[in-house]
């Protein structure tokens, strides 16, 4: 193998930084989803019925 | 990297752009929508007071705090919050009323919530902090100083003792106190 030569062949690279992205967004969209239904829950069901104290 | 690899990633970070201004227009819709067609807003007002001279104006004095029923029926609490106490430390309220809370400070800066419900504002010397609400449940519930004010913070607390209405009975001078209760 020649000095800067990791073995991993072009075609190999551009295929895993297609495909990468999509667990990442996955799992991102998947943890933001949750915050956002957790925060309308509290939003909805708790802060609102307990009304206005201005 | 390919151009067309890396016009993919630029295509997937603007979608996610997308999915995170979506997420915050969401709140920031939900939170005006509240505002303007609930009027759900924080406290808002804006009085100045003397903070040297509380124990010496006309509505501060301790004579006056705690709660007291005004001749047009409405009710009011008036606690002064100090390093480190509620003056007084236990206030009665009705349930399914109308009351207001007026807070003033003669010290540094306080703040009060009322567990359980949005009762939620700082205690600002020099002015008087003041929230309306209903509360929904009866017993006592918790109003702990949230605003670090002093190594004696942590212990200052005060109650507040919710009634049912029929049992909301004030004396002849318009004053309830947790004694009577």
């Amino acid at each position: 193998m020649e000095p800067g030569d990791d073995g991993i062949q072009p075609e190999a690279l551009e295929a895993a930084l297609r495909e990468t992205p999509r667990g990442a967004f996955a799992v991102a969209g998947v943890a933001v989803a949750l915050l956002m239904a957790a925060w309308a829950a509290i939003y909805l069901f708790v802060f609102l019925p307990r009304g206005s104290i201005g | 990297m390919s151009g067309a690899t890396e016009q993919d990633i630029v295509k997937s970070e603007f979608r996610w752009g997308m999915v995170t201004l979506a997420a915050v227009s969401f709140i920031m819709l939900a939170v005006i929508f509240a505002g303007v067609a609930m009027h759900i807003n924080p406290p808002s007002n804006i009085e100045r007071i003397n903070p040297q001279a509380l124990h010496l104006s006309a509505e501060f004095t301790e004579a006056n705090l705690g709660t007291k029923v005004e001749s047009n029926g409405q009710v009011t609490a008036r606690i002064v919050a100090t390093q480190f106490a509620f003056v007084p430390r236990c206030i009665v309220l009705p349930a399914d009323r109308p009351v207001t809370l007026r807070f003033a400070s003669p010290d540094v800066i306080h703040g009060i919530l009322v567990s359980g419900t949005n009762v939620n504002t700082m205690v600002v010397p020099g002015y008087v902090s003041q929230v309306h609400t209903v509360f929904r449940t009866t017993g006592d519930l918790l109003m702990p100083c949230h605003e670090y004010c002093g190594l004696g913070h942590s212990a200052m607390l005060a109650t507040v003792r919710v009634v049912p209405k029929d049992q909301f009975r004030p004396g002849p001078d318009g004053r309830v106190s947790c004694a009577d209760k």
